[in-house]
């Protein structure tokens, strides 16, 4: 909401106050300064005091104005909508004017089509008071030359209103507010709740409420009005926030709207037919309204009709039928209360909102109704003329206003934490015009929040500020919790694997439709994706069930921007549904490695390129228990691998891991093997050891021997290890592969083979083995592997 | 005798001093110390030495082979050194590193940490909650009213069985006092999301963190020094802020907080950072109505809630001008973490 400081000015006095001054005071009243328009400097009245053709420009024109120096000044100017003697903004040189966009320009000495120019007269748009304008800015001729701008047109503040404060959505509202803070009084009345119109009940015929969204119409007929311009003073203060002035009927609702908050319409009486209903809406029913476009309207809308038609949509708009025009005559002025529900539900529906409706849907003080009326015809009178029927049509009533609200002082210090005296917290109460009476708090009409005593303490923590309350902190201890354990978990993994040269990425959650095909499947077998009801655009309209189509997303965009050794890794959640539908959420942790193992240098300048092994070593570091990739059959990836923590029957399998296919991958521009893992990191917390206990350091030296074997190609090593792994000998302390050879050409080795070369470490906890003891296990496992696997020792 | 023992020592001396090479060296030990070395011929001639003169010749005998030795050794450890010295001699150390792959983690991982170490010291443990909601633990249990624009459809993300995605983090708080009775001392960080056409300062989902302290005598005051605290832990014990009074449906009294940013060659500013408030007591009354018990008796527990967003924090922190940079993951970005 705009608010003029000028028009501020009728209600409190803050001449004192510095703009910025009055910034704060509205800061810590609660209301935020979203922004403030004022005029530049060097921004002056002048009068026009002659204007001559330019000698070489047909459009243009070379004046003589009164800048207030005692000196004429000329200015060029390609105006026509003045006449000489007009007074009109100038922009003297040096004034720096905003030019839209965030961009301003400097007004200099110059000159056009080779006159003299020393300034420029401007438009009411050049100054940013209006959208358009036609022509330069005519002002008051009451003005005098010389006169600042910034004094005609003082500083507009654009007012962000919480939604709780209804009341302050007016000038009023906020003069009311900001007097009570900077504790001022105000210059006329704190609100329209008393009037002295006299008032009768509608009969069935005039007004008739059909609608419980409606508990409170006024309608007061007016006759012989002329419509026409407003004077100067209603329009000045219509544009200094923005409004465009239309004729003086429509400016004054649109006055007492800006000046009282409660929103007003006028209805032209001579294309009403019979009285006013008040109803809820035909199904279908359609109506033209006042911005030219037509709605079809449902049952729950609320409409002001005649006897035949639909000619407001209530608290929302007027219709285009029922407005007033410049041969209206007599007319229905209308003043009601509508519930805040109804008015938000349907401008909701219609996407149909106005300066009316922002204030019915937030709530206006239904006690203030029938004295706004009272003013606004008083100002219809004073500027359109014409007479008014003596008394105000009511139909409904507007109830008692706000119920008393008792403050225990103790509960607010309690709640506030200060020892606030009680002589503070109610004068504090009084200024926003609450009167203590027996126990409770009376509460002024307009303000509706104050409900309950936690709404009086905020009053009171409000203007107290907080400044002036201590800072305390108290605390109590705290446990670790399941999700500082996660958390911590999770902060180690993270600093263990950019230690590893992994850059951590934050993908967003929301992925599309096509995307899902990258996802590995890892947790959710017979799950399915969940997709939302109302996504954005195709490119968000599911929740990711995995993390991997985010991670190769991010790696194809790094490829395209010029990086294409890459370590990424993300963890966070994954969002799967139950064949029964319901949602279930799972952390998950991804990575992904592509490109040459390390940078190309002068210390390898021809690196090889990251596979498979890479990123079980990348796995195995971060978790030290060891993991093993157990060969899966899946379409999505290559070499798929479950990640496996232990094995056999113990086995937990953490996740899926394995090379994404090219084809796939070049769709993405990534021409390396890229490969990928996605693991449940909750699966993974619950097999990596929490305790740590030490183990006696051996006493004795071991033994080794080598074994190179020949075995078919396809046999998988896992299947040898899995063999040591499980084969009973206690002496057996580890064996580890130390080559793998296989000759394609046949020449050292048939093709078909391959030789594994393992050293096996023999130990014997007690003592210094022995070479027969050595011997006899050893002999003994080659025969084992032989009958196992049919190797050949080489 | 003693003047051969000098000669031999001029000769072997004069000897060594001329060696280049550990090969030579050794001969010319042989030629002196050897078994048929000079100086162990002329030891061999201490028989035929008078028994007067024997201690004087015996002595010299020992400060000669001392000379020569000490002298071959010297020689030696000189040699060896040289040799040391010429085979690193062709390493350039002013040659770039040979490379490891270099990591790092998110700048909001980044900004998170630094928060939940702040307030893990005050006493604050780690909560969390589903990112799909229902709209009761999002919105209801919140006091936020059943018309309320920010259930509609335009600007929260819904799935077809009614349950939503969290607009807030602060729906944990209704699940951890859900589960857990007073006192409650929790922060939740995560994600969030608001149905926003993604730009430079808009994401549809973001990152929060949330807290809130629940228990028989917690105050404004309290709100106020732990704030306080956090912010000054974060950003330096000079920041300035202050506490704007405003509006949310699930406190009252509710404030924002807003930091003074100082950035080079403009003027300083008042930056919007947090949210705050003393939980409202149809909140706990709400609660209550569900856990069907009185540990949430709004006449008997009083609590305040903040939250922040992290992505703000984050190009607060260190400067990034568009939201967008935070989940593009572009590594020449990711990088300046490090």
């Amino acid at each position: 909401m705009n608010v003029s400081l000028q028009w501020l000015g009728d209600h409190v006095d803050f001449s004192e106050y510095s703009i910025q001054q009055l910034d704060e005071l509205l800061t810590f009243a609660g209301i935020e300064v979203e922004g403030i328009e004022s005029l530049p400097n060097h921004l002056v009245v002048a009068q026009i005091l002659s204007s001559e053709k330019h000698p070489d420009a047909e459009k243009l024109s070379v004046c003589q104005v009164d800048d207030g120096s005692g000196k004429p000044r000329q200015i060029v100017c390609g105006a026509k909508n003045y006449q000489v003697g007009d007074k009109v903004p100038l922009a003297l040189p040096g004034c720096v004017l905003a030019a839209g966009e965030g961009k301003s320009f400097e007004i200099k000495e110059g000159k056009l089509r080779g006159v003299d120019s020393l300034g420029m007269m401007c438009s009411a748009k050049e100054l940013g008071l209006a959208a358009d304008a036609d022509g330069l800015l005519i002002l008051s001729p009451d003005l005098k030359p010389g006169t600042p701008m910034a004094e005609v047109y003082p500083a507009v503040f654009e007012l962000e209103i919480t939604p709780n404060r209804p009341d302050c959505l007016s000038h009023l509202g906020v003069a009311r507010e900001l007097a009570a803070l900077a504790k001022k009084p105000l210059k006329g009345r704190a609100h329209f709740g008393e009037t002295n119109t006299s008032a009768r009940a509608a009969k069935a015929d005039e007004v008739r409420l059909e609608s419980g969204a409606c508990p409170y119409y006024t309608a007061r007929i007016i006759r012989g009005v002329k419509v026409t311009e407003s004077p100067d003073w209603l329009k000045q203060k219509l544009i200094s926030i923005g409004l465009r002035p239309i004729n003086n009927l429509v400016d004054i609702t649109n006055y007492v709207l800006m000046e009282t908050g409660q929103p007003l319409h006028v209805f032209d009486l001579a294309k009403l037919e019979g009285g006013i209903v008040v109803r809820q809406a035909a199904e279908g029913e359609t109506f033209l309204a006042l911005d030219g476009k037509e709605y079809t309207l449902e049952a729950e809308d609320l409409v002001i009709a005649d006897a035949k038609k639909a000619v407001a949509i209530g608290g929302v708009m007027g219709g285009e039928d029922s407005g007033v025009t410049e041969t209206t005559t007599d007319v229905l002025l209308e003043a009601a209360y509508f519930n805040p529900q109804a008015v938000r539900r349907t401008g909701r529906r219609l996407g149909l909102h106005s300066d009316s409706s922002y204030r019915f849907e937030r709530g206006v003080d239904p006690l203030q109704v029938a004295g706004v009326s009272e003013f606004a015809t008083k100002l219809i009178l004073d500027l359109a003329g014409g007479k008014a029927d003596a008394e105000l049509v009511v139909a409904g009533c507007p109830g008692e206003g706000p119920q008393p609200v008792a403050l225990d002082n103790d509960y607010c210090r309690r709640i506030i934490g200060a020892e606030i005296p009680d002589a503070t917290i109610d004068g504090i109460l009084a200024s926003l015009g609450l009167e203590k009476t027996g126990g409770a708090w009376k509460i002024p009409s307009f303000r509706l929040d104050l409900v309950r005593p936690i709404d009086l303490v905020e009053e009171v923590a409000r203007v107290h500020g907080l400044d002036g309350i201590p800072a305390t902190t108290m605390a109590t201890f705290a446990s670790a919790s399941k999700a500082d354990e996660a958390y911590d978990f999770l902060r180690s993994l993270q600093d263990r694997l950019a230690s590893l040269g992994f850059h951590e990425a934050r993908n967003l959650k929301l992925i599309s439709g096509a995307q899902l095909a990258d996802d590995l499947a890892t947790s959710h077998r017979g799950m399915s994706p969940v997709r939302l009801k109302n996504p954005l655009n195709d490119e968000q309209d599911y929740l990711r069930p995995g993390i991997v189509p985010g991670l190769l997303a991010s790696a194809s965009r790094n490829v395209r921007f010029g990086t294409s050794d890459l370590r990424l890794f993300e963890a966070g959640r994954v969002f799967v549904a139950s064949p029964k539908g319901d949602e279930i959420e799972h952390e998950h942790l991804a990575l992904l490695m592509t490109g040459a193992r390390i940078h190309r240098s002068w210390a390898d300048s021809k690196p090889k390129s990251l596979d498979l092994h890479d990123l079980r070593a990348v796995l195995e570091a971060i978790c030290p228990e060891g993991v093993n990739f157990v060969p899966v059959s899946d379409g999505k990836l290559l070499c798929a691998c479950s990640v496996e923590i232990g094995s056999g029957k113990k086995a937990v399998k953490i996740g899926m891991a394995g090379i994404v296919p090219p084809a796939r991958a070049r769709e993405l521009d990534l021409d390396a093997p890229v490969m990928v893992a996605e693991l449940n990191l909750k699966k993974l917390m619950s097999v990596v050891k929490t305790e740590i206990r030490f183990a006696d350091l051996p006493k004795f030296p071991g033994s080794s021997r080598d074994v190179a074997m020949l075995v078919p190609g396809d046999l998988a090593a896992g299947e040898v290890a899995a063999f040591f792994e499980g084969y009973d000998e206690s002496l057996l302390i580890s064996a580890e592969l130390f080559d793998v050879f296989t000759d394609p050409t046949g020449a050292k080795l048939a093709p078909d083979k391959k030789s594994l070369a393992y050293s096996l470490l023999y130990r014997a906890p007690e003592k210094t083995l022995e070479a027969g003891e050595v011997e006899a296990a050893h002999g003994k496992l080659l025969d084992s592997l032989k009958k196992t696997f049919h190797v050949e020792f080489r | 005798m003693l003047a051969q023992l000098d000669t031999i020592q001029t000769e072997a001396l004069a000897a060594i001093a001329g060696i280049s090479d550990e090969a030579s060296l050794e001969e010319v030990r042989i030629a002196f110390l050897g078994k048929k070395g000079s100086l162990t011929a002329a030891a061999a001639g201490m028989r035929d030495v008078p028994a007067d003169q024997k201690k004087d010749v015996g002595q010299k005998l020992n400060e000669v082979r001392e000379a020569i030795t000490s002298a071959l050794e010297a020689t030696s450890a000189d040699l060896i050194a040289k040799k040391d010295a010429a085979a690193f001699a062709s390493i350039d150390p002013t040659l770039p590193s040979r490379p490891l792959p270099k990591g790092g983690l998110h700048p909001l991982t980044l900004v998170l940490d630094e928060a939940v170490k702040v307030l893990r010291r005050m006493g604050f443990a780690l909560a969390e909650g589903p990112e799909i909601e229902t709209e009761w633990h999002c919105f209801d249990a919140l006091n936020t009213p059943a018309d309320h624009p920010a259930r509609n459809e335009s600007d929260t993300f819904y799935f077809e069985n009614g349950k939503l995605l969290r607009t807030h983090t602060s729906s944990v708080q209704i699940r951890t006092m859900e589960k857990e009775v007073p006192p409650v001392r929790i922060i939740a960080p995560g994600s969030a999301f608001r149905r926003d056409e993604i730009d430079a300062t808009h994401l549809s989902a973001f990152h929060q963190l949330e807290g809130l302290y629940v228990d028989q005598r917690v105050t404004l005051a309290d709100l106020k020094g732990t704030l306080e605290y956090f912010f000054r832990e974060i950003f330096g014990s000079k920041t300035e802020f202050r506490f704007r009074p405003h509006f949310f449906p699930f406190t009252e009294p509710s404030f924002e907080v807003d930091i003074k940013l100082h950035a080079a060659g403009r003027p300083s500013k008042w930056i919007e950072i947090a949210g705050c408030g003393m939980v409202d007591p149809a909140v706990f009354s709400e609660v209550g109505r569900k856990r069907g018990d009185a540990a949430y008796d709004p006449d008997k527990v009083t609590g305040f809630a903040f939250g922040m967003g992290l992505d703000r924090l984050a190009m607060i922190m260190y400067g990034i001008p568009d939201l967008r940079l935070l989940i593009e993951n572009d590594v020449r970005f990711l990088q300046q973490f490090r």
